[in-house]
């Protein structure tokens, strides 16, 4: 598992789930999903009939500022329904009235959140594709950290901010960044990959993009080619948006398995110094019946 | 080949025979002195002394009184005499607030020496009036724990190495208790505490140990820094020094007037010549022991080493030598002060070994001990 | 890919300035490892390792220092009745740093199990280790060398080791998401 799933797989499970089930039960869970995204999956009010998978997503208000309303509409037709309370959306599914195609709605409720980061893609792939430009939309996607897309006569650029709690993650954030950079070459595809450490991109100056020692940007320059049709686009936009989590969760893994290495290393050392040990000589003896007994 | 017990697994820190050889104690590295007395061809634990408080660090037995000193990190030392069933202890006041390092009787067993980590040494004597063993100081000029002391046979004078890098005499004549002594060549006037002699090897080891030649006109000294010295007074304290290739040594003594025997960290004896002319030369060690044979490995301590070392085979931690760690003593275990024909060693590793200087002529080629 | 394979399997050589480095650092414990039960002269009913209270300067020996290079040296400072080893790991980059620290930090955690370990390396160095002569009474000797010796050999073996793999890692992962586009 080197790419992280778009879809929320315990969404599209339970969903799936309840479809399928011969008789409607209750539900009631609330899953987390990375940048501090919240599903509910419940009843609206106790009605069994009816299952609600609501979403909340601090950054929503920016986000619809970029059209995602309307992507959301788009997308999810009439199951798009008023929001429950204290969540941005809300689709919902009537047991009796169940899509043709459950599979299907089951995988596409799993890709809400992926799909309310779509529309912001979405408007500025268009513009470029008509040749406008706009202000650059700010995305506070997680505390302290944003998403920053602007098209330009020729590209659309993404830049991510991120912030390294630990300051050993810069350093193996360096290395990622590093063959990000270089990884381009092996890939007539892929978009040009920029890593800026502490500072902004000129792109960002005199913003108030933040700057410190474990602040990193990361740009994306992508051409069109990247978004030349519906497909390509999709594709695009499932890509860039996790990919600050793929960073992240690759670090985390390198250290656990450095944690494994020097754990298995440090075992190893441990077993060298024992032979400085001598051995003491116990007077164990077997009996007759297989048994031990030491002589103390 | 030597004869070796193993006595305990772990170190022995200091070791002393009776007079006969019929018994010697040893302290197991910990606060208890253990008496044995062979029955048989083994040697058994008889007794266990266990009087003192923190651990023993020296001990000596006196061959004709038959008692037995020890002395301690607790600051206190005890005559031990045999009465009976039972060994009875009495304290002996020694006036030193910090740990004993070792002890020793004089030739004539009237009073005994201790050194400490309190700078200075107390010799120890019997007064009758009070009935207890009380002691005198000797100060000046040790700057520094004593590690070895030795009596000279004319029962007054001292030799003592210490942490200041020193070997010294000292006049131990104590006026309370006996004759004023005869003039030796390390002086005439011997008033108690007069440091005779000061030598230096001119380095910076820490002096371990240190002997007298039967005469009692040589001095022999080892020091941390590697270095074997002896000085002979008779001409003059000419002193000569050679700084060996080997690691230190920790106790020394005197077989003959010329011969030195030596041991240490090395873990095996070496023995030294000095001739009259004041050379001092390396002879040989006295160590013959092989590599022992591989010992057979049972299927379970191959998984068991496994598992602990990551290796499986054997332990192959044997050294070459008969004593597996550092020695830590070298005693007189048979024959005269002029005359050693059996010397016995204890070491780190646990070994008591008695080596015949006999034995040792024969199976080495062309050693002597003259 | 293959260039890394190769990489991770080629055994390094012994470089020639490691083998002198090496024995020469086997001398130096040999020599220093002559310890002795020592009871303090300065306060009573203490027996503490005197590296370490430095309490009295006749019992302390001139520390050696035996050098590889300006990064990967030892320090041995010896004592009466002990012995301090700092090592200095070779840090050729930031990420020989971190893996470095981690490391050390990861085995001082778990100084319980190693006897000897220091629970904090001597300003300087990356690592120490406190020999006493407990230690030298309860272990052989020799073995004790053998493992400082074995030790130094592996810190940096596995160290370069988790270097390439991390970089091994951070290249495929950056390869496998660029592929997707």
């Amino acid at each position: 598992m080197i790419l992280l799933e778009i879809k929320n797989r315990i969404i599209e499970e339970t969903l799936l789930h309840r479809f399928n089930s011969p008789k409607p039960e209750s539900i009631d869970i609330t899953v987390a999903d990375f940048d501090g995204v919240l599903y509910h999956i419940s009843n609206p009010d106790s009605d069994k009939g009816k299952i609600r998978v609501s979403i909340s997503l601090k950054f929503y208000s920016d986000l619809k500022a970029h059209g995602a309303e309307e992507l959301i509409q788009k997308f999810y037709g009439d199951y798009a329904v008023t929001p429950e309370d204290g969540y941005d959306i809300s689709l919902q599914f009537d047991y009796e009235n169940l899509p043709a195609n459950k599979e299907e709605w089951a995988e596409k409720a799993a890709l809400l959140k992926c799909k309310c980061f779509a529309s912001v893609f979405h408007k500025y792939f268009q513009l470029q594709r008509d040749g406008k430009q706009d202000a650059t939309a700010i995305i506070h996607y997680r505390d302290r950290e944003t998403m920053y897309v602007s098209a330009q006569k020729d590209r659309v650029t993404v830049i991510f901010s991120t912030i390294f709690t630990d300051d050993d993650d810069i350093i193996i954030g360096k290395v990622f960044m590093q063959e990000f950079k270089e990884g381009r070459r092996g890939s007539g595809t892929a978009p040009q990959v920029l890593f800026s450490h502490a500072e902004p991109p000129a792109e960002l100056q005199g913003t108030d993009a933040l700057t410190g020692q474990n602040v990193g940007y990361i740009t994306f320059v992508l051409f069109p080619r990247s978004f030349k049709d519906e497909a390509a686009a999709d594709k695009t936009v499932n890509l860039i948006h996790t990919f600050r989590d793929y960073l992240h969760y690759h670090i985390k893994c390198s250290k656990a398995y450095l944690h494994c290495r020097m754990r298995v290393r440090t075992a190893a050392l441990l077993k060298i110094l024992n032979r400085a040990r001598p051995e003491i000589k116990t007077t164990e003896k077997k009996t007759i019946s297989g048994r031990t007994f030491a002589r103390k | 080949m030597p004869e070796v017990h193993q006595l305990i697994p772990g170190p022995i820190t200091c070791h002393c025979w009776n007079g006969d050889r019929s018994r010697f104690a040893i302290s197991p590295n910990n606060t208890e002195v253990h008496i044995y007395t062979k029955k048989g061809s083994k040697w058994e634990v008889q007794h266990v002394l266990s009087e003192h408080g923190q651990k023993v660090t020296g001990m000596d037995w006196a061959p004709k009184s038959d008692r037995l000193v020890t002395c301690g990190a607790d600051r206190n030392a005890y005559v031990w005499t045999f009465a009976g069933e039972e060994w009875k202890p009495s304290l002996v006041i020694l006036r030193i607030n910090r740990a004993a390092t070792t002890v020793r009787w004089s030739p004539l067993e009237n009073k005994f020496a201790v050194g400490s980590g309190a700078r200075l040494i107390s010799i120890c004597y019997f007064e009758k009036e009070n009935d207890w063993w009380v002691s005198k100081h000797i100060k000046k000029p040790l700057r520094s724990t004593v590690l070895g002391i030795d009596w000279h046979p004319n029962n007054y004078l001292l030799a003592a190495g210490s942490c200041d890098f020193k070997a010294r005499v000292f006049s131990g004549y104590v006026k309370e208790i006996e004759e004023k002594p005869e003039a030796t060549c390390w002086g005439k006037k011997m008033t108690f505490g007069a440091c005779m002699a000061e030598f230096s090897n001119g380095g910076g080891g820490w002096v371990h140990s240190v002997s007298f030649s039967p005469s009692g006109n040589k001095l022999a000294w080892v020091g941390h820094d590697s270095s074997v010295s002896v000085a002979n007074q008779a001409a003059d304290g000419q002193v000569s020094t050679v700084m060996h290739s080997y690691l230190p040594y920790l106790s020394c003594l005197f077989l003959t007037e010329n011969s030195l025997v030596a041991a240490g960290y090395d873990c095996c004896p070496v023995l030294w010549m000095h001739d009259d002319a004041g050379s001092l030369t390396y002879i040989n060690k006295l160590d013959t022991a092989e590599k022992k044979q591989k010992e057979f490995v049972s299927a379970m301590d191959k998984f068991k080493g496994l598992d602990n070392r990551a290796n499986a085979g054997g332990r192959d931690v044997e050294l070459d030598s008969t004593h597996q760690n550092a020695i830590s003593e070298i005693l007189l275990h048979t024959g005269s002060r002029e005359n050693v024909s059996k010397f016995a060693t204890v070491g780190v590793d646990g070994q008591l070994v008695i080596w015949d200087c006999k034995s040792l002529e024969s199976s080495i080629a062309g050693l002597r001990f003259k | 890919m293959r260039r890394l394979f190769v990489k991770s399997q080629r055994r390094p050589k012994m470089s020639a300035t490691l083998k002198p480095y090496l024995s020469a650092v086997r001398a130096s414990l040999t020599a220093a490892m002559c310890l002795e039960n020592f009871e303090s002269q300065v306060v009573e009913r203490h027996n503490k390792p005197e590296v370490e209270v430095k309490s009295s300067k006749e019992l302390l020996l001139t520390p050696v220092t035996v050098s590889r290079n300006e990064k990967e040296r030892i320090l041995i400072e010896s004592s009466i009745n002990s012995i301090r080893v700092s090592i200095a790991i070779k840090q050729a980059d930031e990420i020989e740093k971190i893996l470095c620290k981690k490391f050390m930090r990861f085995m001082m955690q778990r100084a319980e199990h190693f006897f000897i370990l220091r629970r904090k390396p001597i300003e300087g160095y990356d690592i120490s280790f406190l020999i006493t002569n407990f230690h030298t009474e309860q272990m052989y000797k020799h073995k004790l060398v053998d493992f400082v010796i074995q030790f130094m050999e592996e810190i940096d073996k596995e160290i370069s080791e988790m270097k390439i793999s991390l970089n091994a890692r951070a290249r495929i992962v950056a390869e496998e998401f660029l592929k997707n586009f």
